[in-house]
């Protein structure tokens, strides 16, 4: 479904992150990616959802050359196939749960139909991740671990084939990184995302099917 | 429900409370200035309208024959016949003085007005006694007067004749009579009246029309006559209303039947006849004929000569028999005196006319073609005009003819033929010859006569509303509407705060870059998410937009109402402390949605532009692919700009060196390029390499180097606020227009003049002759070094800078450059070239062709008063009334004359003769006498109303106006400055966010929090001083001519302003 070909990626403080790395990801795969501090998950995950681009290589989604998409393409492509998590649930301060739940659907153009469904199956998301009673709190007003399911409720609304989850657990606790755990794998085998996650936590990777290692700018 | 884009952007906004709360002041800030500087202009010019409607009362058209008179009955007439709602008004210029005080006012507007003059205007109620005047209350607070004092008028007194004209009687310079003040008048009854377009209040007296006529037999004369508003009426229609119902008597034109020959003549009351108006008889009558006839000082014939004779200068088409040329007919009277025989030669002598005195006497031979008997045409003492001097004298011995008579050369057969044949000529010649001689500029003929076959009856008719009235010396003035554009058309006072707020509105522009970024940088993690969820950039900036965007309109919005209260602030200060800027306290502060609305707009667009720009930017910024993290500064790029701001400073500053003449634009623009090096190179210390661990440097100093070296604008932006605000407040205060010897060298603007003196009643004595010195006792030995050059004034609408509209008709004064030139006096911004002129005062010697003369002027009164510049034409009317072209010759840097247009002296007699004598001097000498000439020329001249002032003082004078816009310059700056330091609190404490992890580092390694204090403490007296040096020395380099002639630098006000800052910043 996902290939990378020959990805190159250099910053001129950091030097060469990404080096000729390849990878590839089917459907309903589920991937962990470890690697020391640096080692450029991150800038992996953002390569893989458009956020930043490569200086070399070659990315196909769906045997499509995503590489050059301009920015409109590349935020269709996000909007509608990729779900993002990050290490901080970077929910809007000013929007309720609800809203910040709901705000992905904004970024597609789709029916009043569709909408509300995605706003329904949004509801059931929220319910099964214990979160549907924090439906008009702000963010600034919970817990870390119920703003990240939160963010994992807002990165599935649209259905995305792919789910890019970068430190999902990093800023939780034991207890909620275990139920975030849980969740992420549940997501996967109920709704068949693609799951990629980058994470330092063995027992998060554990949860994966696969587990490769970020070192030197190549995957092992 | 899924929130759309406006409840995202109104959740954000209710959200973000400080933020928005700070960019809305600093918006608000931005469009208060801008707001109230358009609504201060716009105030002004409704302020300025305001007055001209007060000073014009009910006169919306204005007929006036300028310096000379006409009949009232053409008024009435006009009134009577026209249905024209008129009054009309004698003006003169006078000055007055309280009895028991001394006190005087000078320039006062007199106005003998009759009875219908106040109802005219409204103001039934008020009535002036005979004996009594009227005052407005500037006068009555200037003198101290109240109903019941007595006060003392002297005034120019108006007359037919002019007083330069040839044979006009000499009369004393200006007429005096004591009036009680009856009535106090305030501005409702008409106290402001004037006729002029200023918004100076002027200061007048109002007196009754019979009670300053002597002679109470002759018809009222005036000289204004206002018509009053009625929408239908244009100055156009009052034209052909005049035209129709003016009659030659109007004119003063009188019909005389001719008993020796038959038939009629005109007469001027004038004297003589002006071309034009000649011109205009011909083309309705064209049998008219004129002719000239003068007083001749004596005819020689060899040894034998006969005194004071009359000779005519006769058209051929009434006197068939007159010769051409040179060759004359004398009657038998006289040839029998001289002995002479036909064909003998006789010389003829003359006073060529000129005014000041100058008796020029002219000879020429003639050759006696004929001898006639003293009958029938040959004996026509109707051909003497009426010289009043001489015209009614019983003896040759009691001519007052406005020259020296000698009594003694007058024979008793002189006597004889005086009281015999009164003043028939005694020798003829033809026109041509006689109109040469003795033409001058108030006519060429002093008779028009007709055929015998046409009538008196007829001649009436075909003249009576065929008469062109702008021809003659009358002028309708659409008064209400002039006055009205001339107000819209005013010095700009919109642009005028604009600019001298420029500081300000640069300090919240600058701020709001910073709270915009700073905004932006906020939201910088959720417009990652926003990306992240796959919004598009442009919905991305749409929603950035939408939230800035709110927050900018509010600030517009209050801003515009701030604006309002800034406007009726400035309205208050100008009427106040900045009065020196608009002469009149009379201001007020108006409102209207334009201006309000147009600075909304502008501050919409400005920051609308300004946000669209600063969003995209951001956006670009964080779009993929970019760098999202903060670059090192480079060191490259600011080492070449400040090498080469360093070598262009340098470059100007050594041209200032060689070229003198503009030392003083060459050194602003070296200061202030250097201002810029100065701010390069303070980032440059902040970024160089090695300075980040130098050794010696201490722990905490080299985390703060760390710190700016890597984000040098939060060092950088607070020493430009505060250099270039320091930069701002000294170059206003070294520019202060002040006094220097090169103002007092004769290329200054005294033109090495020490006095300028202004009389209300002209001098009509030439003081470069002995006599004419004589005359006002400046013949002490004391004052022989004083020399005076003395200047005609034909009066118009001020144009300098003390009056605030746009001018079209200015003063002119008529002078004589060849002083100006031998002197080398007074210098020029600009000048058109022109072969054969070499200095530019020498245009004013050239003779006029066609109505077109040159004329010059100082430079600020032809850009902001006239706004014209050199090579333009000003067209202003002549005395009666003709189109005169005076083309600009060059701009006379800032000078004793401006306010003024020069003309040369014998332009100005050509066109404006009947402006008796003299009405300014310039004075020379000693300069150590200074003060004895002033207090001898105010004593001598007190009679006529003159008021000596140093040179300097008027340039001093003039020099306020700059001055106080420098203040308001100075003012807005330091504000400006003041409010970006204020403003600039958030960007310290947001620079201190970013360093709290440094801080923290601090404290955790065992610093203790005194020594962080210190850092920061330290950091901010480091920037202060950065700020104050690279203020400081570019301005120093800026001013450094008026530094040099020990200009006014405002060192308290720099020191208090350094302290607030001081202050501010800690």
């Amino acid at each position: 479904m996902l290939s990378l070909r020959n990805i190159s990626k250099s910053f001129i403080q950091r030097g060469l992150v990404l080096d000729n790395l390849s990878l590839d990801v089917s459907a309903g795969d589920t991937l962990a990616i470890m690697g020391p501090s640096g080692s450029g998950k991150t800038t992996l995950m953002n390569i893989i959802g458009l956020l930043e681009k490569p200086d070399s290589g070659m990315i196909t989604f769906l045997g499509n050359d995503i590489r050059n998409y301009n920015d409109d393409e590349s935020a269709l492509y996000r909007s509608s196939n990729i779900g993002f998590v990050f290490q901080d649930h970077l929910l809007l301060p000013h929007l309720t749960v609800r809203e910040n739940i709901l705000l992905p659907i904004l970024a597609l153009k789709q029916s009043r139909a569709e909408a509300q469904m995605k706003e329904e199956e949004a509801f059931t998301l929220m319910r099964k991740t214990g979160i549907s009673e924090l439906s008009a709190k702000y963010p600034g007003t919970i817990s870390g671990g119920e703003a990240q399911r939160a963010a994992l409720v807002r990165a599935l609304v649209n259905k995305p084939s792919i789910l890019l989850a970068d430190e999902p657990t990093g800023s939780l606790d034991a207890d909620n990184a275990e139920i975030m755990g849980e969740l992420l794998s549940e997501m996967n085998s109920e709704l068949g995302i693609t799951l990629i996650l980058a994470t330092h936590s063995d027992k998060l990777a554990g949860k994966m099917a696969r587990t490769m290692i970020l070192g030197h700018g190549k995957l092992i | 429900m899924i929130p759309g884009l406006a409840g995202i952007v109104i959740k954000s906004v209710r959200f973000y409370k400080r933020p928005v709360l700070y960019q809305v002041l600093i918006v608000a800030l931005l469009s208060a200035v801008i707001t109230g500087s358009l609504l201060t202009g716009w105030s002004v010019r409704a302020s300025l309208k305001k007055t001209a409607a007060e000073h014009h009362g009910n006169a919306a058209i204005l007929i006036t024959s300028g310096t000379r008179t006409f009949d009232l009955a053409l008024a009435e007439r006009l009134r009577d016949s026209a249905k024209l709602n008129s009054t009309g008004v004698l003006e003169i210029n006078g000055f007055c003085q309280n009895l028991s005080t001394q006190k005087g006012v000078y320039n006062t507007h007199i106005f003998a007005v009759s009875p219908g003059f106040f109802r005219f205007q409204g103001c039934d109620t008020v009535r002036i006694n005979s004996g009594e005047v009227a005052v407005n209350e500037k006068i009555a607070n200037s003198l101290g007067l109240k109903k019941g004092d007595d006060l003392i008028i002297r005034f120019n007194e108006t007359g037919d004749i002019p007083a330069d004209a040839p044979f006009a009687p000499a009369k004393e310079e200006g007429r005096s009579v004591v009036m009680k003040v009856g009535i106090v008048l305030g501005p409702a009854a008409s106290g402001n009246f004037s006729l002029e377009i200023s918004q100076a209040v002027p200061e007048n007296i109002f007196i009754n029309l019979q009670d300053i006529i002597k002679d109470q037999t002759s018809p009222v004369k005036i000289n204004r006559l206002l018509v009053a508003n009625n929408n239908s009426l244009t100055a156009e229609a009052v034209y052909d209303i005049l035209k129709k119902a003016m009659q030659p008597s109007d004119l003063g034109l009188r019909l005389i039947p001719l008993r020796k020959t038959g038939g009629y003549e005109l007469r001027s009351d004038r004297t003589f006849i002006e071309s034009s108006l000649i011109g205009e008889i011909h083309d309705q009558i064209p049998a008219s004929a004129p002719l000239i006839t003068y007083l001749g000082n004596r005819f020689s014939c060899r040894t034998a000569s006969a005194p004071y004779s009359f000779i005519s200068a006769l058209p051929e088409s009434l006197y068939p028999e007159i010769p051409e040329g040179n060759d004359m007919i004398i009657n038998r009277w006289l040839a029998e005196d001289l002995a002479i025989n036909k064909g003998d030669t006789i010389e003829m002598a003359w006073y060529a006319p000129d005014s000041l005195s100058r008796l020029i006497e002219k000879k020429e031979n003639f050759c006696v073609k004929r001898i006639v008997d003293m009958e029938g045409i040959w004996a026509d003492s109707l051909l003497m005009p009426d010289f009043p001097g001489i015209s009614g004298s019983e003896s040759c011995s009691e001519w007052d003819a406005g020259v020296p008579v000698k009594l003694k050369e007058i024979r008793q057969k002189d006597e004889a033929y005086w009281n015999k044949f009164k003043g028939t000529p005694k020798a003829f010649i033809s026109y041509d010859k006689g109109t040469g001689l003795w033409g001058n500029n108030f006519g060429p003929a002093t008779a028009i006569r007709f055929p015998e076959d046409i009538g008196g009856a007829e001649i009436l008719e075909r003249l009576s509303g065929n008469l062109d009235p702008a021809k003659n010396g009358l002028r309708i003035i659409d008064l209400f509407n002039d006055s009205q554009t001339a107000a819209s058309e005013s010095v700009d006072f919109s642009t005028l705060f604009l600019s001298l707020g420029f500081f300000l509105i640069l300090a919240a522009v600058v701020l709001l870059s910073f709270a915009v970024t700073t905004y932006l940088e906020s939201k910088h993690s959720q417009i990652r998410t926003y990306f992240a969820l796959g919004f598009r950039t442009r919905w991305i900036g749409q929603l950035l937009m939408a939230e800035s965007g709110s927050i900018s309109l509010m600030g517009c919005f209050i801003g515009s109402f701030a604006g309002i209260l800034t406007s009726m602030l400035i309205i208050r200060l100008l009427n106040t402390v900045w009065q020196g800027a608009v002469q009149t306290n009379t201001l007020s502060a108006f409102f209207s949605l334009t201006p309000v609305f147009t600075g909304f707009l502008i501050s919409a667009v400005l920051t609308g532009v300004f946000l669209v720009l600063k969003i995209r930017l951001h956006l670009k910024k964080l779009n993929r692919g970019k760098k999202t993290f903060h670059s090192p500064p480079s060191r490259f790029w600011n080492l070449i700009f400040l090498v080469f701001s360093l070598m262009v400073s340098l470059a100007f500053f050594i041209l200032s060196v060689i070229n003198r003449d503009k030392e003083i634009l060459l050194c602003f623009v070296s200061g202030s390029i250097l201002l810029v090096f100065m701010i390069l190179l303070w980032r440059y210390y902040l970024i160089r390499p090695g300075n980040l661990l130098s050794p010696g440097t201490g722990i905490t100093g080299m985390l703060s180097k760390l710190y700016y070296s890597y984000y040098p604008s939060h060092a950088v932006v607070p020493v430009l606020f505060i250099a270039a605000g320091i930069f701002a407040v000294f170059i206003t205060g070294a520019n202060r227009m002040s006094f220097n010897g090169s103002q007092l060298k004769p290329s200054g603007g005294t033109g090495g003049f020490l006095l300028w003196c202004d009389n209300t009643i002209p001098v009509r004595s030439d003081l470069a002759t002995t006599t004419g010195r004589a005359a006002y006792a400046l013949d002490d030995a004391e004052l022989s070094e004083m020399r005076v050059v003395q200047i005609k004034r034909f009066a118009g609408d001020d144009a300098s800078c003390l009056n605030l509209n746009h001018v079209k008709a200015p003063p002119v004064l008529g002078a004589d450059p060849s002083e100006f030139i031998s002197r080398g006096s007074f210098s020029f911004a600009s000048a058109v070239k022109r072969d054969g002129v070499t200095n530019p005062w020498e245009f004013l010697s050239i003779p006029a062709s066609e109505n077109t003369i040159y004329g010059i002027a100082d430079q600020t009164v032809l850009e902001w008063g006239l706004k014209i510049k050199p090579g333009d034409t000003l067209i202003i009317r002549s005395e009666n009334g003709q189109r005169l072209n005076i083309i600009i010759a060059a701009g006379l840097k800032s000078s004793v004359f401006q306010g003024y247009i020069l003309i040369g002296l014998e332009n100005f007699k050509r066109y404006f003769p009947s402006v008796p004598g003299t009405s300014v001097f310039l004075v020379d000498g000693d300069k150590n006498l200074t003060d004895l000439y002033r207090n001898t020329l105010n004593e001598r001249f007190e009679n006529n109303g003159l008021r000596a002032e140093t040179t300097n003082d008027r340039l001093a004078a003039f020099n306020e106006v700059t001055n106080t816009y420098l203040s308001v310059f100075g003012v807005f700056g330091a504000l400006g400055m003041v409010t970006g330091i204020a403003g600039l609190g958030f960007v310290l404490l947001r620079n201190y966010n970013y360093r709290k992890r440094e801080f923290g580092l601090m404290l955790a390694t065992g610093f203790p929090i005194k020594r962080i204090r210190r850092l920061v403490f330290s950091e901010q007296l480091i920037i202060l001083s950065a700020g104050i040096i690279s203020g400081v020395l570019p301005a120093v380099i800026s001013t450094l001519p008026s530094l040099k002639s020990s200009a006014d630098i405002p060192w308290l006000y720099l020191v208090l302003m350094v302290i607030v800052i001081f202050v501010q910043e800690f």
